[in-house]
């Protein structure tokens, strides 16, 4: 057994993922399924010197490092709630106070 | 009206029979979207897709679609930019049909995992299409689109596209841009084609292949796709992988491989036994690497950046993340990214990942070796099964991962790979694989086309 309830937050916290309580033990299970199943490649030979597979092109060809601007899908204004001239209007700090 | 108005009136005829007939194929087309494509092609000169519809798996991003990955996380998500798939295909004359259902985030092979409800299969109801791609493979099975793009990360083309009865074909890595594909496996995810034939598949694929500077992964310089027409497969040699050839393989596939490998002789190609040793790991290697890139490329949807937003308990940022995660990801979605977490984590990496790298270098080993003895094309089984019933291995995701294990293998060594209608065993289509040198589509579809023409085992899919 590798896989337990414990195993299974602490993954869970590492991936910033909320879990129910309720759904500890079945995730407990499948995890534990899943994980027995693929430990069958500590089965396999690996001769010595046998590194990880490189996929694509040899050389990643990079792009010209240039600063283009952002698309968005909407603009700035209707995303924010207020927006005047071009500017983000915030609450004046005093104004949190008083508030 | 024009050749391209009136293209694009059936299509959306089309669809909405789809819908009527409650495949659950799409989840975004509108006629007004399909007039607005029709009024561009009638600006835009002809090109090599004119007249072809063309469906979209939905982690393809467009600009005047919402792009969800069939996910409650990216719910009215709309992206910013188009794919450069999709650029592509506009300027060769396609017109943009809709964005087809898939496994959310593509994890699955059957569409059940899709959160706006499970694909149907065009001839069965009661089955699945396959998966991830389900949706673009019944829309092309049901006449809907005489072509559909999907995406492969370890088979969601090809196994779809055998249970369909339709022409799927994966690219070599590399050789089709990903920009604007949402990424799920980067050292394995290929955007893939569906076609009702060999040459509207190809044609497709030919269109949106090529350089692209916004993907440094794509090759700068390959030699082209296009297939030279063939009459026979004299002088090709043509493998079978003993290991894809089990004793327990399903009957029906068994037949239907057998008849397409006297097909191979009678057409004039050697066909020859070959071995494949490492090919047997690819399920478990598969599902270590998938896992591990799908953790990291999803740590993006956080609910700060894209989609809907939930408040956690105690209202920090991190309860954010953790609320929204939670809320927003399916439970297969949740799995992969837990194991994957998991397989990366502080003492496991080296036992789990490290190992998944090296063994999936020994099944790439395997095919180099193959190639270098003179093989051309590789002929398997695409499914072990025909396509199955729905709910039958939800249960278990281990067995549902199985239904992987002649797909995977070209995946991890990022060769390109195809699957064409073979026959049919009860009225359920079972697919033919080619798998090629790496950037030799060139001669896979070659092969395809002239087995495609002798095996007639394009039905109309009723």
């Amino acid at each position: 057994m590798i896989i337990g309830a414990a195993e299974v937050r602490h993954v869970a916290r590492l991936a910033e993922l909320a879990v129910a309580e309720a759904d500890v033990p079945t995730l407990a299970t499948q995890l534990e399924a899943i994980v027995a199943f693929v430990a069958q490649l500590n089965d396999v030979e690996v001769p010595a010197g046998a590194g990880a597979i490189a996929v694509g092109p040899d050389r990643l060809t990079l792009r010209e490092d240039r600063v283009d601007p952002i698309p968005m899908s909407r603009t700035p204004a209707e995303m924010a709630p207020a927006f005047r001239d071009g500017f983000f209007v915030v609450p004046k700090l005093g104004g949190l106070a008083e508030a | 009206m024009s050749d391209a108005a009136l293209l694009a009136r059936d299509t959306g005829r089309r669809l909405a029979d789809a819908e009527a007939r409650g495949l659950n194929a799409t989840l975004h087309w509108s006629q007004e979207l399909l007039d607005r494509e029709a009024a561009r092609l009638d600006a835009a000169p002809a090109g090599p897709l004119t007249g072809l519809a063309v469906a979209l798996k939905d982690n393809i991003v467009t600009t005047d679609q919402p792009t969800t990955c069939a996910s409650k996380i990216l719910e009215g998500y709309v992206s910013p930019y188009d794919a450069t798939v999709v650029t592509r295909l506009r300027s060769a004359g396609a017109l943009i049909a809709c964005k087809a259902n898939l496994d959310e985030f593509a994890m699955g092979s059957s569409t059940e995992n899709s959160a706006y409800g499970r694909v149907r299969h065009p001839i069965d109801p009661d089955r699945v299409p396959g998966g991830s791609s389900g949706g673009s493979a019944a829309l092309v099975a049901a006449g809907v689109t005489a072509a559909a793009l999907g995406s492969e990360t370890g088979g969601s083309v090809r196994q779809p596209a055998a249970f369909c009865g339709v022409v799927g074909v994966k690219p070599s890595y590399g050789r089709v841009s990903r920009f604007g594909l949402v990424a799920f496996g980067s050292s394995l995810d290929c955007i893939s084609v569906f076609g009702r034939t060999v040459a509207d598949a190809s044609r497709t694929l030919c269109a949106i292949g090529g350089h692209d500077p916004r993907d440094a992964t794509t090759r700068a310089e390959a030699p082209s796709m296009r297939p030279m027409p063939r009459s026979d497969l004299r002088g090709l040699v043509v493998g079978l992988p003993r290991e894809y050839f089990p004793t327990d393989l399903h009957p029906g596939v068994r037949a239907a491989c057998d008849a397409t490998i006297a097909l191979l002789r009678e057409l004039g190609a050697e066909v020859r036994e070959v071995s494949l040793p490492h090919s047997a790991f690819a399920v478990p290697t598969y599902y270590i690497i998938n896992p591990a890139e799908a953790a990291a490329n999803l740590a993006r949807f956080d609910g700060v950046r894209f989609g809907p937003r939930q408040i956690g308990p105690d209202g920090d940022v991190r309860a954010l993340y953790q609320a929204t995660r939670g809320a927003g990801f399916g439970a297969e979605v949740r799995r992969r990214i837990l194991v994957g977490t998991f397989v990366l984590s502080a003492g496991y990496a080296d036992q789990y990942y490290s190992r998944a790298q090296a063994v999936r270098r020994l099944i790439g080993n395997d095919f180099t070796q193959v190639f270098a003895s003179g093989v051309d094309l590789l002929f398997t089984p695409t499914t072990p099964t025909p396509a199955f019933k729905a709910g039958e291995k939800t249960a278990d995701p281990v067995q549902m991962y199985l239904a992987d294990i002649f797909v995977a293998p070209a995946s991890l060594a990022g060769l390109p790979a195809m699957s064409l209608p073979i026959g049919r065993d009860g009225g359920l289509p079972i697919g033919g694989q080619l798998i090629a040198r790496d950037f030799d589509e060139s001669t896979m579809l070659a092969a395809a086309s002239v087995l495609e023409s002798s095996l007639d085992a394009l039905q109309e899919v009723r």
